[in-house]
């Protein structure tokens, strides 16, 4: 009876451990950026405030207007940024998806001589070191006059993009099943047929997801953009938000406004693709 | 069809296969080469003057090289072995939770939506002596009265770095561990449970040989950007004060354009290449090891 009596009190009290731990490491991950959309609305007096100011008196979205203004604040050409972001990524994720199926299709229905090799290889052009490639790429761009313009990053995008989309697409492809297609051919389509109307709807979430991924990856790159990219014409909003930094004074809530601004369709996609993306990063971990 | 016939999923391969080249492999071709020359961007016909090794002897004789490359390697052991560490508690702990486990698992989406260039000016902020959220509560509390310098100091930067990986990389691992233990089959567990097995040892024995190839993955794809910690440290420290949180990246990058020293860089690029890829294909291996186990055991 003791015994049992104690046994269920560590139980309550493994519990309420577990409880605490999880509540602080949920709040380690949510408050930071949960502060930074604070100070985005927050007037500067009370950032810099001191002592400090927890509870913000007034909020506002004065930092957000300003900064689509007539030329950006302090400079700082936030509309043009943005565009610039939003046409290099769309447009480097539509070309990725599609060489990232056909590649993808390849390594999930086909037997070939090095394939295991292939794959590998194709992973370890994603491992440079985004600075290391950007020295070659910057001789390179600057020789054949691109540089500082939407297509050199475009291209530079496309090939940081395709080894992964292959991954999750090989994946997805692969949680179709085979007799599927199989089916289809033998009830007279043609193997292009059969991929188009059969294994392709079936795996469309999927792409989707690893479109959304490659469209993340674009939007959030930095070392590549920081230097193939060198004015108006062509920087990014991470480039941009460098340029905050390298004023004589930091202008927090200016800044805090631009993340907010670059982690919004971020926020929104990824909500959508979570459960897709761990399922096809994951799928043939078990399988093989 | 005339012409030798290339069979159709080499074909399929082909675009992907052309675009890397074009942006990834020549591109390299050409950094090997001009790293064996005294290229600066000041003068660019100094790409034909041919120089051999000599690159490569300054960078390895280098002291500045040295320190940047062993705290580069200690900020990567460090940062991956705490984020598996944290990532396996956080997932256990979630796969524990009676109510709201779906909400866990999106709020664990969270830092992985920030670019790291994003991460790092979050932490920059949050670290600010001046007007930093842990300053002020730290003051607010009473525990310090003097500002802690944290991103001037040298080891607290590297601290303060430290801290923004971990938050960044962490929710990848549990994301991913958690993916793992969800898709566990109850049988073993139970099985091991009858048997006596005490909880560490049903988790030793059981839990971790599964979710094993899980975490291998997350190495794995960790490993493929380890490169990430360039922006987080670009845009927190730059590598100061005084080159006290230079990482290999950074040095390579102010070689590069802040000294305008190309070929050097490159030869300083090439050995980053090489520890990236040798992480790499250390995990890669490590998962493929972790496949074939599972696929005998189950």
């Amino acid at each position: 009876m003791d015994k049992n009596r104690a046994s269920r009190r560590w139980k309550s009290l493994a519990h309420l451990g577990r409880f605490v731990a999880l509540t602080l490491a949920m709040a380690f991950i949510c408050l930071p950026g949960a502060w930074i959309v604070i100070s985005a609305m927050r007037p500067t007096v009370e950032i810099m405030a001191k002592p400090p100011v927890w509870i913000p008196h007034e909020l506002s979205f004065q930092a957000f207007i300003s900064m689509f203004g007539v030329i950006g604040q302090g400079g700082v050409p936030v509309f043009a940024y943005f565009r610039n972001s939003l046409i290099i990524s769309v447009t480097s994720t539509v070309i990725a998806i599609g060489i990232g199926m056909s590649g993808g299709y390849a390594f999930a229905r086909f037997r070939f001589r090095g394939k295991s090799a292939m794959f590998l290889g194709l992973m370890l052009t994603r491992t440079v070191p985004g600075i290391a490639l950007s020295l070659p790429l910057f001789i390179i761009y600057a020789r054949l006059g691109i540089l500082d313009t939407h297509f050199a990053l475009i291209l530079t995008y496309v090939a940081l993009n395709v080894p992964f989309t292959i991954w999750l697409i090989d994946g997805f492809f692969r949680q179709v099943p085979k007799d599927l297609a199989e089916a289809a051919q033998i009830d007279g389509c043609t193997r292009w047929q059969a991929f188009w109307r059969v294994e392709f709807p079936l795996a469309g979430p999927g792409i989707a997801s690893s479109g959304i991924f490659a469209f993340l990856t674009s939007w959030n790159e930095f070392a590549l953009a920081s230097q193939i990219t060198r004015s108006v014409a062509s920087k990014t909003l991470p480039v941009g938000l460098l340029d905050y930094t390298s004023e004589f004074t930091i202008d927090w809530r200016g800044m805090c406004a631009l993340a907010v601004i670059m982690i919004a369709p971020a926020l929104t996609l990824t909500f959508i693709i979570q459960k897709h993306l761990v399922s096809g990063l994951t799928s043939g971990a078990v399988k093989g | 069809m005339k012409g030798p016939r290339i069979s159709t999923p080499l074909l399929l391969l082909m675009p992907a296969v052309l675009v890397l080249c074009a942006v990834v492999v020549l591109p390299l071709l050409l950094s090997l080469y001009s790293s064996f020359t005294a290229f600066r961007l000041t003068r660019p016909e100094s790409i034909w003057i041919w120089i051999s090794f000599r690159n490569y002897e300054n960078t390895l004789t280098d002291y500045v090289f040295w320190v940047a490359f062993g705290r580069t390697v200690l900020l990567l052991t460090l940062a991956l072995n705490l984020e598996m560490l944290f990532g396996l508690g956080l997932a256990l702990l979630i796969e524990k939770a009676s109510r709201g486990q779906r909400v866990l698992r999106t709020l664990l989406m969270f830092p992985m939506m920030f670019s790291p260039i994003l991460v790092g000016f979050q932490f920059k902020f949050m670290f600010n002596d001046n007007v930093g959220l842990i300053n002020n509560a730290l003051q607010s509390l009473g525990i310090t009265q003097t500002p802690i310098p944290w991103l001037i100091d040298g080891g607290l930067a590297f601290f303060a770095i430290l801290v923004a990986e971990i938050w960044s990389s962490t929710s990848v691992f549990a994301i991913l561990i958690l993916a793992g233990l969800l898709s566990m089959p109850r049988e073993p567990l139970e099985a091991a449970k009858v048997d006596g097995c005490t909880p560490w040892q049903s988790f030793r024995y059981v839990t971790w040989p599964f979710v094993m190839p899980f975490a291998y993955i997350a190495m794995t794809i960790r490993s493929l950007d380890v490169a990430r910690a360039y922006d987080i440290v670009k845009i927190m420290t730059d590598g100061g004060p005084a080159r006290r949180t230079e990482l290999l990246w950074t040095l390579i990058g102010r070689t590069a354009y802040g000294d305008s020293k190309m070929g050097l860089a490159n030869a300083m690029a090439y050995i980053s290449i090489v520890l990236s890829i040798v992480f790499t294909v250390y995990f890669y291996r490590k998962l493929a090891a972790a496949r074939t186990q599972i696929a005998a055991e189950w």
